[in-house]
């Protein structure tokens, strides 16, 4: 089942002799319960292509679509875009960006409580019983390892029930084996949680745990997808 | 969840520093509009001890607070003898700076009409009030001497009776009650030889006047000033203090004395508001520019500040508006630790001037009037601070925290 779409969006910078094209038409469709891999060199356009999919900087053309309603169409906003990342998004970044002065369990729930859900706490305390960190619930993120404080972000990453969540090279600053892991937990929430799962990686040493992979060159997608 | 109380929380050592801080400056507006208060009330004391309905002073003049006002001790009487009236007392008025121990005292002398002005509208805290012509005097205890010490004034010595607070002039400096006659051997204090010569020339007119020629052992009596033979001139008084007896015959006694071509009558309000106006003016406008100006700079201190703490926050709030945090939410964390902020340090500004506000060498006030709107203008100026860093929050962009 289809969880997110990108049609044709075309993104650039600069203009006349400086512009600079980052996305040229990329086209992509990200399945429900699958994790896809965005590989290529840096400066092919992928965190541009994960702002746009984040609804943070829009694209100047091309259309996004979420469990196929359209949130962004011919590189306008369909509604709010806080209200739509809220609804639709969960994000995981190459550092956990955990909020220094919440627990674990505090920086999961406000997570949950952004985006709605009944009982936050509950939903907090949940989520990290379920990625086996509820002993460190009441722990302050600096005295979290480097793959705790990921598994939080990742907790965090599903507090709103997210269609796609979007990892930006969530294990460059984790060691190959807490890397591993980190990933493998990954396909494990985009299992459990029903939640299409994009992540931009340079890490070559996990790439079985994906289901997907693409390749990004200069703005495009140039390899279909290797199940 | 409250985001504004878990920060502070968080690094609560930092957050006591900022506060500490801010409220020294908050202490310093504090104290500028407590010492215009004390101003004030200094100012009007000593009038308002005096409790009087009306002030009769010399004509085209202020009145003893403000001019060298002089009158003729028989409006005294006259003033007596209006329908209505029901006393009438001379008063004297002068500041003296006399030596005091090793130190000087400074102090304003009041002379009080006895025997029918003894003090007892005076608001005594310890000893009691003059009990006889000579000898005795009721002092401000802000003088530094206590019931039953003594002061050396024109080579004679005062007793101090009974002791009030508070009772200042509008240059802060203590208040001292005697008779007239007392006060006015003080102020008439001259060398012995010269004493001596007026009494000479005293008697030398009395016994030419037609009294002396008739009763010449009356002469010997002008030994003492306090004896006024009808034929010598009196020494002039500064004012006469006049009560009426119901609020209702004000108008018309005062219509009656301000008839006279001699006097100029003020009301009681009417004295104070000379004293506040032409005594305190400057210092008051020099204090409110002073106290404008701490605003101002606690203003910017305090916005400054928060635009630091909002910056110091630039990751989170990217975080939360990345996660689809509603605008209001971080808003409401800046305006939030503002209060915060605003609060702590004018309460711990309060605590700071009780403490300290009694070791000033003027009077500080501390009313309720002025807490209030002290605090009412802190949370204004919380809140208008607060913009400079909603300002930055609502510019963070949330693709920040993509950036790494």
């Amino acid at each position: 089942m289809e969880a997110a779409r990108a049609i044709g969006i075309r993104k650039s910078f600069g203009s006349g002799d400086t512009e600079v094209q980052a996305l040229r038409g990329v086209d992509l469709t990200l399945e429900t319960g699958k994790m896809v891999a965005l590989l290529g060199p840096s400066g092919a356009g992928k965190s541009t292509l994960i702002k746009a999919l984040g609804l943070v900087s829009l694209p100047q053309q091309g259309s996004i679509l979420m469990r196929g309603k359209a949130v962004v169409a011919d590189g306008r906003a369909q509604a709010d875009l806080a209200e739509l990342r809220r609804h639709y998004l969960g994000f995981v970044f190459q550092k956990a960006n955990l909020v220094p002065f919440l627990t674990a369990r505090q920086n999961v729930e406000i997570a949950a409580e952004i985006g709605g859900a009944p009982a936050p706490r509950r939903r907090a305390l949940e989520l990290l019983e379920s990625l086996g960190l509820s002993h460190r619930a009441d722990a302050w993120p600096d005295t979290l390892s480097g793959g705790e404080q990921q598994r939080v972000a990742i907790a965090r990453a599903l507090a709103n029930h997210p269609t796609l969540i979007l990892a930006d090279e969530p294990t460059a600053a984790l060691d190959r084996e807490r890397g591993r892991s980190v990933m493998e937990l990954l396909r494990q929430v985009a299992r459990e949680h029903g939640a299409a799962v994009l992540v931009v990686t340079h890490d070559q040493r996990a790439l079985d745990v994906f289901d997907s992979l693409y390749n990004m060159e200069d703005g495009q997608i140039v390899a279909e997808p290797v199940a | 969840m409250n985001l504004a109380w878990r920060d502070i929380r968080h690094r609560l050592g930092r957050f006591l520093g900022i506060s500490l801080g801010l409220s020294l400056l908050f202490t310093v507006v504090l104290a500028m509009a407590g010492i215009y208060q004390g101003l004030v009330e200094d100012a009007t004391s000593l009038a308002r001890a005096m409790r009087a309905d009306l002030w009769l002073v010399q004509r085209d003049t202020y009145g003893p607070f403000a001019d060298s006002s002089r009158i003729d001790p028989t409006v005294e009487w006259r003033a007596a003898a209006v329908p209505g009236v029901t006393g009438a007392r001379a008063y004297t008025y002068q500041v003296l700076q006399r030596s005091q121990g090793k130190g000087q005292a400074r102090f304003a002398l009041v002379g009080l009409a006895w025997p029918e002005d003894r003090g007892q509208g005076l608001h005594l805290v310890a000893g009691r009030e003059l009990a006889q012509a000579h000898g005795e005097m009721v002092v401000d205890v802000s003088l530094g001497i206590g019931v039953g010490e003594q002061l050396q004034l024109a080579e004679e010595p005062y007793t101090v009776v009974g002791l009030t607070r508070g009772v200042l002039t509008t240059g802060g400096d203590p208040a001292a009650f005697m008779t007239i006659a007392d006060a006015q051997l003080v102020l008439l204090d001259t060398a012995p030889d010269a004493v001596q010569a007026e009494r000479v020339r005293r008697q030398e007119r009395f016994r030419s006047a037609e009294l002396g020629h008739a009763q010449p052992v009356l002469a010997d009596l002008l030994v003492d000033p306090r004896w006024k033979p009808p034929v010598l001139a009196t020494p002039s008084v500064h004012a006469v203090l006049v009560n009426v007896d119901t609020p209702e015959h004000l108008a018309a006694v005062r219509k009656i004395i301000a008839s006279w071509p001699d006097v100029s009558v003020f009301s009681q309000s009417e004295q104070e508001d000379l004293l506040v106006l032409g005594v305190v003016e400057k210092a008051r406008m020099q204090l409110g520019m002073f106290a404008v100006i701490l605003v101002l700079t606690s203003s910017v201190v305090f916005a400054v500040i928060l635009y630091n703490m909002t910056m110091d926050k630039t990751h989170t709030i990217a975080m939360l508006r990345l996660i689809g945090s509603p605008a209001r939410r971080i808003v409401g964390m800046v305006v939030q630790q503002a209060w915060l902020l605003g609060l702590l340090a004018y309460a711990l500004a309060v605590g700071i001037g009780m403490f300290a506000f009694p070791h000033f060498p003027r009077r500080v006030v501390m009313t309720d009037g002025i807490q209030w709107a002290g605090l009412g203008l802190v949370m204004l100026v919380s809140t208008l601070s607060s913009v400079l860093g909603i300002r930055y929050a609502m510019n963070v962009d949330a693709g920040k925290v993509l950036e790494g």
